[in-house]
């Protein structure tokens, strides 16, 4: 594997290997809650302290797990820290923890989660993993903002809760259901594709 | 040591500690979640029973809970019934209070529901719903009021507003009260509703 610098390591999450507009992983979240600014940042930090602290912790122990049951053993660790998120969101935040549902739990099968742990940690130092997971997370974390920014301003009038359209402005309800998760996140790919492929085109 | 004994240490190893972890997270935060649950149910008994100081549960069954609040004298100023039924998508939890003699449904709260965005889920709207359900004789059962209309006088005693695209949803959440009113008032004939010490007296 080339060697990358830190700081490379990092970018690398935001936009080149943006997990969710370059890796289509994590679509069931990223669907499922961006129907609200807040839910899209809460789920996002969730996902991150998660994504972190795994990839710290298996970097670190790669060297005593045997190949057989590593992705068992990596399952255990993310539902550890996906558990002590919950509860403490449950304790601390009850509304938005509320408006979740579901989907905090349901980060143990978040596939970035997990593909960052057979992608990356277990074959790169306790250090670079950390950088990896944390340019990973801010990567996340910025889809999510987009998408939801997108959808609660265009399905409700508002940002995080206030009022940013005029009176004159209809809510569009389609975009706070599913499929104005589709259709945004379609669009949302298709502009990453053609940026993608312009700088490209560039370089070449 | 062989492949399979160190497996088997490993997976050991690793569901031991992420087991206490668990553990000792959830007894931590334990008390903290049971104390939410409560703030959140008394902040709803004070929104319909105005004027609650302590609240008392009176009665309980699977999804049915009366809870009586008194004033500061200790005088009972009304019931509170917190209660949940099927709504148009997943289940609506809801709680509404009503005076001592169970006359008029002081006024109406959405504690949790899943209706659709935009639609259904107005059922949480003061203004679009839920001040349409205040101050209602319960003396009969109450109905639903098909078109909606704008304003509480176009509404007989008796009757609440519907949401506009969303008729199912407002069905739902009257029947959900009507079917518990009925059932409020049978309890309190039974005299079941223990601990109202100021009537004994």
């Amino acid at each position: 594997m080339p060697s990358k610098s830190a700081g490379a390591e990092y970018i690398k999450g935001l936009w080149e290997e943006n997990p969710v507009f370059r890796q289509l992983l994590g679509m069931c979240p990223t669907l499922a809650v961006t129907n609200a600014v807040i839910n899209g940042i809460a789920m996002g930090l969730a996902t991150s302290f998660v994504l972190i602290l795994s990839s710290v912790v298996v970097s670190s122990i790669k060297k005593l797990i045997p190949s057989q049951v590593r992705i068992a053993s990596y399952i255990v660790i993310i539902a550890t820290f996906v558990t002590i998120a919950d509860r403490f969101m449950a304790a601390f935040f009850p509304p938005i923890s509320k408006s979740l549902g579901p989907y905090i739990p349901l980060i143990v099968v978040n596939c970035i989660i997990l593909g960052r742990q057979e992608a990356f940690s277990s074959k790169n130092s306790v250090g670079r993993s950390l950088v990896d997971a944390l340019g990973m997370s801010t990567g996340f974390i910025l889809a999510l903002l987009v998408l939801s920014s997108i959808r609660e301003i265009l399905g409700m009038g508002t940002f995080l809760g206030h009022q940013v359209m005029g009176a004159w402005f209809k809510p569009w309800i389609i975009m706070i259901l599913p499929a104005g998760a589709f259709i945004t996140l379609g669009i949302l790919l298709a502009v990453a594709l053609v940026i993608e492929s312009k700088t490209k085109k560039r370089k070449t | 040591m062989n492949l399979s004994a160190r497996m088997i240490v490993v997976l050991t190893t690793v569901g031991l500690i992420s087991g206490s972890l668990m553990a000792v997270v959830g007894m931590l935060t334990k008390d903290r979640i049971a104390l939410n649950r409560q703030q959140e149910i008394e902040a709803a008994i004070l929104e319909v029973v105005p004027g609650t100081d302590t609240s008392e549960e009176l009665f309980a069954e699977k999804n049915f809970t009366i809870y009586g609040g008194k004033n500061r004298d200790g005088n009972l100023i009304g019931y509170a019934v917190y209660t949940s039924g099927t709504g148009f998508q997943d289940i609506i939890s809801l709680m509404f209070g009503t005076d001592p003699n169970i006359t008029k449904i002081n006024s109406l709260s959405i504690l949790e529901q899943k209706e659709t965005p935009g639609l259904g889920a107005k059922i949480t709207d003061k203004e679009l719903f839920l001040k349409f359900w205040d101050n209602k004789n319960t003396g009969s059962a109450l109905s639903l009021r098909k078109p909606a209309v704008r304003s509480q006088d176009e509404l007989a005693a008796n009757e609440v507003n519907t949401i506009t695209g969303a008729t199912i949803s407002s069905d739902k959440v009257l029947s959900i009260v009507n079917q518990s009113l009925e059932k409020l008032k049978q309890i309190k004939q039974a005299g079941k509703l223990i601990s109202e010490d100021n009537d004994a007296e």
